[in-house]
C-alpha cells in the first residue's frame, strides 16, 4: 500500500491553507477563525433548552465539541451564544485551546482524514519560538497520534515554491522572501534554508492598506456617492484585486490617463447586497495608485515613510556579506497583496538602480581604482504566488527527503517534544 | 460537531465550485480508511474523472459493490477505472441537472462514493437475513471486509438479526485505554430507557468473539479490540432507516477515534487550565520586586522588553 | 478520606518548612562551583537523611535535604489505569513548563512521579511559607484533577456512545 499523501497545513493570521501534498492548490482555504459558545451564553441558556437526542452536546461533557470554523464559524457569528475566536495573532498561536480544537475540525470534519495514517507539515512564521514548536508537537503527536510532523519557516517555503517558475533554473534556498498578506508585510532573507533573523523587516503596509486608500480616492473622487455605505469597503476590494497594476512612472500614467481618458479609465458594476440596486462608478487613477503606496509610503502614511525597494536594500545589506549576492539574485514574491501586475519588474527596476547607485559611489570613492562587477538583481514572480507558502510546501512533502527529514512519532515518544526544536533542511539541489 | 458525516467534503465543494465555473482540474486527496480520491478533468474542462482507489475493493467487489455503484449512478461508472484507482465515475458537468435542488442532491450523491461502495456487504446481509427469515433458520455467509492494514469488519446474516463486528487496533498505550473506557459505555449505553432499541453491543479485547474464532490469521495481542453490533430486523426494516444505519455503522471505527482524539485534546486543555492556575499560586511566592517607573535625564521612560 | 490527608498534609508542610533552611554553600570538590548538592551528591557531609512520608502503599513524599537544596518528590494516588495515564500525561505536561514553574524539575526521581528542586536562590529571592503553600496546594489540587478528568472522560464516553446508538433509532 502506497504511503497516504502528506496533509499541508498553513495556518495564517487571516486565512488557514489546507490540503494534501502533490496538489498544486490547496483543497481548503477558509479564514483561521472559531466560533465556540461563550461563558456568557451558558448563563442566558438556562434550563430552558429540552435536552432532546441530537442536542446532546448541550449536556455536561462535551461542549468543547460544539464550535465551527472557517467560513461556518463568522456564518455562526451573530447566532446567539457564539463568539469568534482568532486563534493566531501576528502568525503566531495565541491560544492553544482553540487551535487544538481548531485543528481537530480541520482534520476530521473537512480532510476526512485518519491522523494516525499521515505525515502533516506544519508551518511557522520566521522567528517562531522554539517553544511554541514544541507545543505544536505536543498536539500533534499526542492528541493525533499523527505518523510523523515536520514543521518549515514560512519563508523557506516560499522559496521552494519559485522553483516552479519558469525562471529559476537552480533550486536553491537562498534569497529574500517578500510576503505581504493582509495584515502586514515582512521583508525576510534566508541563507540554505535558514532565515536570517537579525535583518527582518517589517512593513506596516499591507493589503488592508491598500483597500483603505483605494476607498479614500475613489471617496475623495465622489465615486463612491452612489455606493452604500456597507458595501464601499468591498467594492474598494474589488477594484484592488481586479483593476490594479503597478505603472513604471506615475507621472507619465497621470498624463496618459488625462489624454486618453476614456482609453483607461474602467467601469465598475456593482449590485447592492441587500436590496439588489445596479449601481456603477469609474475607476481611475487608483488603478495604479494602488500598489504605489509600496514605492512611494508617504501618498498614504504619514508616519511611515521608506519604500519597499529601500527596505530590501537594507535587509540584503544587513545580511552577512557573503550571501548577498544570493539574496540580491532570488527575490521571491509570496501572499496576495503582491499580486499586482508588474509589481516584480516595478521592485526589480528600483532596486537596480538603488545598488547601481551605491557601486558607483564606492567606485568613485576608490578613485576608480577598483570596479565592481555588478550585481545581479532578479525578482521573482511566479503563477502560484498568492498561496506561495502553501504550494512550496505541498512540492516540498512530494519530495522523496519529506520522509527521512520528518520526526516520526516513534522518535517523538523516544526524545520529547524537544525533538521540533530542530529540522533538517531538505530539497534544495546545493 | 459530535457525529461524522458520512459524505466527503472535498468532493462537494469542488464540485459544486466545478459546476458554476468549470476548470481544468487534477487533484487527489483521501478519505478515511485508506481511501484515495482524484479528481481530474484529462479531456476537457466540462467532463470530471472522480476516481477512487479503496483498500477492500477485492473484497467489496465480491459483495456485490459494482451492482451498487451501477445503481446508485447508472452510466456514471466507467467500465475500466484509471490505472492505480478502483473504481472511476465520469461526470460530465452539462449534463448535470440545473435545479439547484436537483444539483445539490446529485453532488451530495457523488460526494457519497465511498459510503456507496462499502455499503454493498451489508445491503447483501440485510437482504440475506430477509430471505432466511422466510425460510426459518440457517445462518448467512460470513463476510470480511480488510478495510485497513491490520483491522477489518465482518458481517454476517442470520435468521433473526445481522451481526457486524469489527476488529480495531489502538496503536498507543493511551489510546487502548481511553478506547476501554469508550467502548465500555457503549455496552453500558443500552441500559438507558431512552436507548434500549439500539443496536446491541459487545465488547471483547484480545479474544474474538464465537462468531469469527474460526477465521484463520486472528491477531492475538493486546492493543486489540473487537465490538460486535447486532443489528435487529427493525433497525434496516425500511429503506431510509437501513440506509442511516449503514452510514451510521460504517463510520464506527473513525468515530470511535475521533472521540478519543478529541478526549485528549479536551484533557490537554484542561491541563493547560490547571497549569496556569499552579502558576498563578507559585508567583505568589515571588518577592516582589520593586519596579518604579525608570526615567532618562530627559525624561523618557526606559521599558525592559 | 480526608481524615487521613490532612495529617498527611501536615506533616508534609512541617517537614519541608523545616527543611526549608537553606544556605549558600560553594562546592568543596571543585572551585568556584555553585551546585545543589543533593543533585551532584559530590560531598557526603552536606547531605542530610531523606525523609518519607507516606499516606499509605500508593501515596508518599519523599523529602532529600542538604545543605544547599531539597528534592521533593510526590507519588501521586493512581487507583487504575485511566488514573495512571491521566498522572502521566498531567505530569508530563507540567515538566514540559518547568521553565516557568522554577522550582520544577525536569525528571522525576524514579520510582515517583513528580519532583521539586528547591535549591537556596529559590528560597532567597520568594518567600518561603508561600512556596510551601505551593507545594501543598499542588498536593491538594493534583489528586481532585485527576478524578475529575477521569469522571469527564467517562461522562463524555457515555454522551459519545448515546449520541451514537441514538442515531440508529431516527
Amino acid at each position: 500500500m502506497s504511503v497516504l499523501a502528506p496533509i499541508i497545513c498553513d495556518n495564517g493570521t487571516g486565512f488557514s491553507k489546507i490540503g494534501f501534498a502533490g496538489n498544486s492548490d490547496p483543497s481548503f482555504v477558509f479564514p483561521t477563525a472559531i466560533a465556540t459558545r461563550g461563558p456568557a451564553a451558558q448563563a442566558s441558556r438556562g434550563p430552558s433548552v429540552p435536552s432532546k437526542p441530537g442536542h446532546l452536546a448541550s449536556k455536561r461533557g462535551v461542549e468543547d465539541l460544539d464550535f465551527f470554523i472557517g467560513d461556518e464559524a463568522l456564518a455562526n457569528a451573530k447566532t446567539p451564544g457564539y463568539t469568534v475566536h482568532y486563534p493566531i495573532r501576528h502568525g503566531m498561536i495565541d491560544n492553544w485551546d482553540y487551535m487544538e480544537r481548531y485543528w481537530e475540525q480541520v482534520i476530521f470534519k473537512y480532510l476526512r482524514a485518519e491522523p494516525e495514517d499521515h505525515y502533516f507539515l506544519l508551518t511557522e512564521p520566521p522567528l517562531n519560538p522554539p517553544e511554541n514548536r514544541e507545543q505544536t508537537a505536543e498536539i500533534f503527536f499526542e492528541s493525533f497520534n499523527i505518523k510523523g510532523l515536520y514543521i518549515a519557516v514560512q519563508a523557506v517555503l516560499a522559496l521552494a515554491a519559485s522553483w516552479s517558475s519558469k525562471n529559476v533554473t537552480d533550486r536553491t534556498l537562498t534569497g529574500t522572501v517578500i510576503d505581504s498578506g493582509d495584515g502586514v508585510t515582512h521583508v525576510i532573507p534566508c541563507a540554505e534554508g535558514y532565515v536570517i533573523g537579525s535583518a527582518i523587516k517589517h512593513i506596516p503596509i499591507a493589503g488592508r492598506d491598500i483597500t483603505q486608500f483605494v476607498l479614500n480616492l475613489m471617496r475623495e473622487r465622489g465615486e463612491m456617492a452612489n455606493v452604500p455605505p456597507e458595501d464601499q469597503l468591498r467594492v474598494a476590494g474589488k477594484v484592488k484585486e481586479n483593476y490594479s497594476y503597478v505603472c513604471q512612472d506615475i507621472v507619465r500614467e497621470f498624463r496618459k490617463y488625462d489624454a486618453e481618458p476614456y482609453k483607461y479609465f474602467e467601469r465598475y458594476e456593482g449590485e447592492h447586497s441587500v436590496t439588489g440596486r445596479k449601481y456603477s462608478l469609474d475607476v481611475g487613477y487608483e488603478r495604479f495608485l494602488a500598489p504605489e503606496i509600496f514605492f512611494n509610503p508617504e501618498i498614504y502614511s504619514s508616519d511611515f515613510l521608506t519604500p519597499l525597494p529601500e527596505i530590501v536594500d537594507g535587509v540584503i545589506q544587513q545580511s552577512p556579506i557573503d550571501v548577498r549576492r544570493g539574496l540580491y539574485k532570488n527575490i521571491v514574491l509570496s501572499g496576495g497583496s503582491t499580486m499586482f501586475q508588474h509589481f516584480g519588474q516595478r521592485l526589480k527596476r528600483d532596486l537596480k538602480h538603488l545598488v547601481d547607485q551605491r557601486l558607483e559611489a564606492s567606485a568613485r570613492a576608490s578613485g576608480s581604482a577598483q570596479k565592481s562587477s555588478g550585481v545581479d538583481v532578479e525578482v521573482i514572480s511566479h503563477k502560484r504566488q498568492r498561496y506561495a507558502v502553501w504550494f512550496g510546501g505541498s512540492l516540498l512533502a512530494d519530495l522523496p527527503g519529506f520522509y527521512t527529514a520528518c520526526h516520526t512519532k516513534a522518535q517523538y515518544d523516544e526524545i520529547g517534544p524537544s525533538i521540533c526544536r530542530r529540522y533538517q533542511i531538505f530539497g534544495s539541489a546545493t | 460537531m459530535i457525529l461524522l458525516e458520512p459524505h466527503n467534503v472535498i468532493i462537494q465543494t469542488t464540485l459544486s465550485e466545478k459546476l458554476v465555473r468549470p476548470s481544468a482540474l487534477e487533484v487527489q486527496f483521501v478519505d478515511y480508511d485508506d481511501v484515495r480520491f482524484r479528481l481530474s478533468t484529462p479531456e476537457r474542462k466540462t467532463v470530471v474523472l472522480l476516481s477512487m482507489n479503496i483498500r477492500c475493493w477485492g473484497d467489496l467487489v465480491k459483495h456485490g459493490a459494482l451492482d451498487i455503484l451501477k445503481r446508485e449512478y447508472g452510466s456514471l461508472v466507467k467500465d475500466t477505472a484509471e490505472p492505480e484507482f478502483d473504481v472511476s465515475l465520469e461526470i460530465d458537468l452539462d449534463q448535470v441537472p440545473s435545479d439547484p435542488e436537483a444539483r445539490e442532491s446529485f453532488v451530495k450523491s457523488v460526494s457519497l462514493l465511498k459510503r456507496n461502495a462499502l455499503a454493498a456487504p451489508f445491503e447483501r446481509a440485510f437482504q440475506t437475513q430477509k430471505e432466511l427469515e422466510a425460510s426459518g433458520s440457517g445462518q448467512g455467509e460470513l463476510m470480511q471486509i480488510h478495510y485497513r492494514d491490520e483491522e477489518a469488519i465482518y458481517v454476517q446474516a442470520s435468521a433473526d438479526r445481522v451481526t457486524v463486528i469489527f476488529s480495531t487496533i489502538f496503536k498507543e498505550e493511551t489510546d487502548r485505554i481511553l478506547g476501554k473506557v469508550f467502548l465500555q459505555e457503549f455496552v453500558d449505553a443500552r441500559r438507558l430507557p431512552t436507548i434500549q432499541n439500539a443496536p446491541q453491543v459487545l465488547y471483547s479485547s484480545r479474544d474474538p468473539p464465537l462468531e469469527i474464532r474460526h477465521v484463520p490469521g486472528l491477531r492475538d495481542t493486546d492493543d486489540i479490540g473487537y465490538v460486535t453490533f447486532v443489528l435487529f430486523p427493525r433497525h434496516f426494516a425500511n429503506k431510509p432507516l437501513a440506509e442511516g444505519a449503514i452510514s451510521h455503522i460504517q463510520l464506527f471505527r473513525d468515530y470511535l477515534h475521533y472521540h478519543i482524539k478529541c478526549s485528549k485534546a479536551y484533557m490537554h486543555s484542561r491541563m493547560r487550565h490547571r497549569v496556569s492556575e499552579f502558576q498563578k499560586v507559585l508567583n505568589r511566592a515571588k518577592t516582589e520586586v520593586a519596579t518604579g517607573e525608570r526615567k532618562t535625564v530627559s525624561g523618557r521612560t526606559l521599558v525592559s522588553r | 478520606m480526608s481524615n487521613t490527608l490532612r495529617p498527611y498534609l501536615a506533616a508534609v508542610r512541617s517537614t519541608l518548612t523545616a527543611a526549608l533552611t537553606l544556605e549558600n554553600f560553594s562546592s568543596q570538590v571543585v572551585e568556584r562551583h555553585n551546585k545543589p548538592e543533593v543533585e551532584v551528591r559530590g560531598s557526603k557531609e552536606v547531605l542530610l537523611n531523606p525523609l518519607t512520608i507516606s499516606r499509605n502503599e500508593n501515596e508518599r513524599v519523599l523529602i532529600e535535604p542538604s545543605v544547599n537544596s531539597i528534592r521533593l518528590s510526590i507519588k501521586i494516588k493512581q487507583s487504575d489505569e485511566i488514573e495512571r495515564i491521566i498522572c502521566h500525561k498531567f505530569a508530563r505536561f507540567m515538566m514540559q513548563r518547568a521553565e516557568s514553574f522554577i522550582v520544577l524539575r525536569r525528571k522525576p526521581v524514579p520510582g515517583y512521579d513528580i519532583s521539586f528542586l528547591i535549591t537556596n536562590v529559590h528560597t532567597e529571592t520568594m518567600l518561603k511559607h508561600k512556596m510551601v503553600d505551593f507545594i501543598i496546594h499542588f498536593m491538594e489540587e493534583v489528586d481532585k484533577e485527576i478524578s475529575e478528568m477521569k469522571l469527564s472522560v467517562n461522562a463524555r464516553a457515555r454522551v459519545v456512545a448515546e449520541s451514537y446508538l441514538t442515531a440508529f433509532n431516527s
